[in-house]
């Protein structure tokens, strides 16, 4: 115990982030998930694609109907509806997480941490991905009629964009005005169009208010998602959060630019209070900064169910294997797949049963994403996660040479949160005043309470002179090119 | 004038232009954390040329002259590696690095190499080491519009290079996606430019395809060549979804350059044309890039 105490005395001392040995979970999340937020789960392996639709429908469902553009015409064992439980229990697991840490009193012996589990999920609140259309002519072909659970599907190609227009709006489906711009390349194409529409007898034998998610799979090289449809019935920017299952590693938009959204930052503890809050600011000023019409990865991680280690720390169960298979990981379970009989897949099965997943989180709309989401697979295995750190100060008194530096160090440290939480945000350290009063904060040693640091910081950011890097870096680039030049005897 | 001097070789001119991208990408785009990543490629790709020049150059240069030689043509495959190619294994970068300088010795015809470095080292590292990936979507599209410009702009200012390479494959290229995606699918206009717009086609337009070395002496030839190349790499990107299409279709398409050149003769590509100076430039330049390889 004596040696442990020392060692993290050290520690405090060279460092001017306080460290301890314990880091756990206490929130993730949840307010993150807007209300126009798609959630699509989409397993790729060589051609082969599995795409899980959830649907949070809410209204009579006589009026829901959906249209989803497909690659081939699909049959009806590549269509299954699955428990919708799986999308709270993925987003659970790889959303943006905050960990919580606790410094230790370097004046006193010890006395564990205990811990604070405050999971508090809440519901989210999301949208199905499609076009919302309530379902005759010549040029629209039928394919194909399933009933899949409670949903009436059909399978439609047609050969003009006005008559499936026609076609849709005489059955039901109401189109929106502008949607002919997108139906017409789909049908060349040569697109076919999963419709979807409630079946009331089949609803009533379920006994359950919730219209479970449509799962279908097929066999085609386009790995992509088709977003410009359900754009064409939605006004301003929609959120669509991919969970993506593959062999090999992570995927990765490419046609629109990858980033990586920022984490493993130290934020103030009275984030704490409302992550979700914090989070939502933090994306909206990230996706503003970097452009928008970018893909951000929130989370990735070889999930494969014999790989002990799946997140640091976890914020939810990781994916069991049940999990896995029924959002559509084939290669996983006994399930039975020899039916390939249109498949040219072009990666055999190696019997690996490795799970890559990754999370990616877009904000789309229609000027920033002219089309349609393609991915591809990478062999990048790295893992990432979405990761917010609070650290807890610790209490007592601070009377040895150890404590006083600890609570120097500790100021600094909170000074440095404060302009972390503005910079990651985009907001104005003023609006962070009423939280950092109103912190429980009282045992905290009074010079370092928020409230106290808080208009430190706001007059060393107005005071301070900024050079951007940029600048320095364009400097440097210039005297190399200057020395070139000399070296060449030009100037 | 001296600067234009500096400019006379297309060489340093590429040089700049590519620095200016990857400073672009570092700054802007925070691929800071790939630092690693650039310095392997360009610390090996220096490496083996050292080794090279000093056992496989001619020998008729003396060795300091011929590794100095070298040199802008390593930083080139170097920066055509550190914007195309992405790895997490050191051992795959290395690999990449050596097989793009090697190739320049090792597969020779007629004292050309066949292989544009760059290109030949991101196929073989994306199909044999399975561990590498070209990225189209790296770049934003905007940035991309203005590079594409400022590039174009430049060399038609300063006639640093010639542009039929560029311009035919790039014409092509367009040309077949716009009569796809507007004209036959009836796309909007913007999402045409969403597809030509990434940063991967631009690169390869402007300074992988046009490596005088490894495309055909006679000019028709060349741009027919060019022509076919994208028009290969159109069909596999619109019909086959393939990423990085244009690179692969140019490594396969590189051995037929020799044979091109056997039926269409020309005179041999060499990066300072010596009419264009007066003798004492000719002079200069001769002291300066006489070199056995690229």
């Amino acid at each position: 115990m004596k040696k442990r105490l020392l060692i993290i005395g050290a520690f405090i001392a060279i460092s001017p982030v306080l460290f301890s040995f314990c880091g756990f979970y206490v929130s993730k999340a949840d307010g993150t998930l807007k209300n126009k937020t798609s959630q699509v789960i989409l397993v790729r392996d060589g051609n082969r694609s599995v795409i899980t639709m959830y649907n949070d429908f809410k209204g009579d469902t006589k009026d829901f109907a959906m249209v989803v553009p497909v690659p081939v015409v699909l049959r009806k064992d590549d269509i299954k509806v699955v428990d919708q439980s799986i999308f709270q229990r993925l987003n659970d697991y790889s959303a943006p997480r905050l960990v919580e840490y606790w410094d230790q009193n370097p004046c006193n012996n010890y006395e564990m941490m205990k811990e604070d589990m405050s999971m508090a999920p809440s519901a989210n609140v999301d949208k199905a991905l499609a076009g919302k259309v309530a379902g005759a002519r010549s040029s629209v072909k039928i394919e194909a009629q399933y009933l899949v659970g409670e949903y009436d599907i059909l399978i439609l190609s047609a050969k003009e964009s006005s008559g499936l227009k026609n076609w849709l709006n005489e059955h039901g489906y109401k189109i929106p005005a502008d949607a002919e711009e997108v139906l017409d390349p789909y049908i060349k194409s040569n697109l076919k169009f999963f419709v979807v529409k409630v079946n009331e007898k089949e609803k009533k034998k379920l006994n359950s208010n919730f219209l479970r998610p449509i799962q279908i799979s097929f066999n085609s090289p386009k790995f992509m998602l088709p977003i410009r449809l359900g754009m064409a019935n939605a006004d301003g920017d929609q959120d669509l959060i991919v969970y993506a299952f593959t062999r090999r590693g992570r995927i990765e938009s490419t046609n629109y630019r990858n980033a990586d959204i920022v984490s493993n930052r130290n934020i103030p503890l009275f984030v704490q209070k409302n992550f979700g809050a914090f989070y939502g600011n933090l994306f909206t000023n990230q996706w503003d900064k970097e452009g928008k019409s970018v893909a951000f990865l929130e989370y990735a991680w070889n999930v494969t169910p014999v790989n002990p280690m799946k997140c640091d720390p976890c914020v939810g169960n990781p994916p069991t294997e049940q999990d896995l298979v029924q959002s559509g990981v084939w290669w996983l379970g006994g399930k039975d797949w020899n039916d390939y009989s249109d498949v040219d897949n072009d990666e055999p099965d190696n019997g690996s049963k490795n799970v890559h997943f990754t999370r990616l989180h877009f904000r789309y709309n229609r000027k920033s994403f002219p089309q349609d989401l393609m991915f591809q697979v990478t062999p990048n295995t790295l893992n990432y996660q979405a990761r917010y750190i609070i650290t807890h100060p610790a209490t007592g008194d601070f009377n040895c040479a150890a404590g006083k530096k600890y609570l120097q160090d500790l100021r600094q440290r909170r000074k440095k949160e404060l302009q972390e939480l503005t910079a990651l945000t985009g907001t104005n350290i003023n609006n962070w005043q009423d939280e950092a009063t109103a912190t429980n904060d009282e045992e905290t040693n009074v010079t370092a309470q928020y409230a106290t640091l808080l208009p430190q910081v706001k007059d060393e950011m107005e005071n301070k002179a900024n050079v951007p890097v940029g600048i320095l870096l364009f400097g440097a680039a210039m005297l190399g090119g200057a020395g070139l030049m000399r070296w060449k005897g030009i100037i | 004038m001296p600067l234009l001097t500096l400019f006379k070789d297309a060489r340093y001119f590429q040089i700049i232009f590519q620095s200016i991208f990857l400073s672009y990408g570092i700054l802007f785009l925070h691929w800071r954390n790939e630092s690693w990543l650039y310095a392997t490629y360009f610390t090996t790709s220096l490496v083996v040329q050292f080794v090279c020049a000093y056992f496989l150059g001619k020998k008729n240069i003396p060795f300091l002259q011929r590794l100095k030689n070298g040199i802008p043509s390593v930083l080139i495959s170097s920066f055509g590696l550190s914007l195309l190619l992405k790895t997490n294994y050191w051992w795959v970068a290395v690999f990449a690095a050596a097989v793009s300088i090697l190739s320049k010795y090792i597969i020779r015809i007629n004292g050309k190499h066949i292989f544009n470095p760059s290109a030949l080292g991101i196929v073989a590292a994306i199909f044999l080491t399975g561990n590498a990936w070209i990225s189209p979507g790296q770049w934003g599209s905007g940035a991309v519009i203005m590079f594409g410009v400022l590039s174009l702009g430049f060399i038609v200012t300063t006639k640093v290079q010639k542009l039929d390479v560029s311009l035919a494959f790039l014409g092509t290229f367009a040309g077949l996606i716009f009569l796809r995606q507007v004209i036959y699918l009836g796309w909007p206009m913007d999402h045409f430019i969403q597809s030509v717009s990434t940063g991967s086609l631009l690169l390869f337009s402007f300074f992988m395809i046009t490596d005088p070395k490894t495309i055909p002496d006679h000019t028709a030839a060349r741009v027919v060549w060019c022509m076919a190349i994208a028009a290969v790499a159109f069909y596999l990107t619109a019909f086959k979804f393939m990423n990085g299409a244009p690179i692969i279709v140019l490594v396969l398409a590189q051995p037929l350059v020799p044979i091109l050149d056997k039926f269409f003769k020309a005179r041999k590509f060499e990066w300072s044309k010596p009419k264009a100076y007066t003798p004492e430039e000719k002079n200069f330049l001769q002291v300066v890039y006489s070199r056995s390889i690229m």
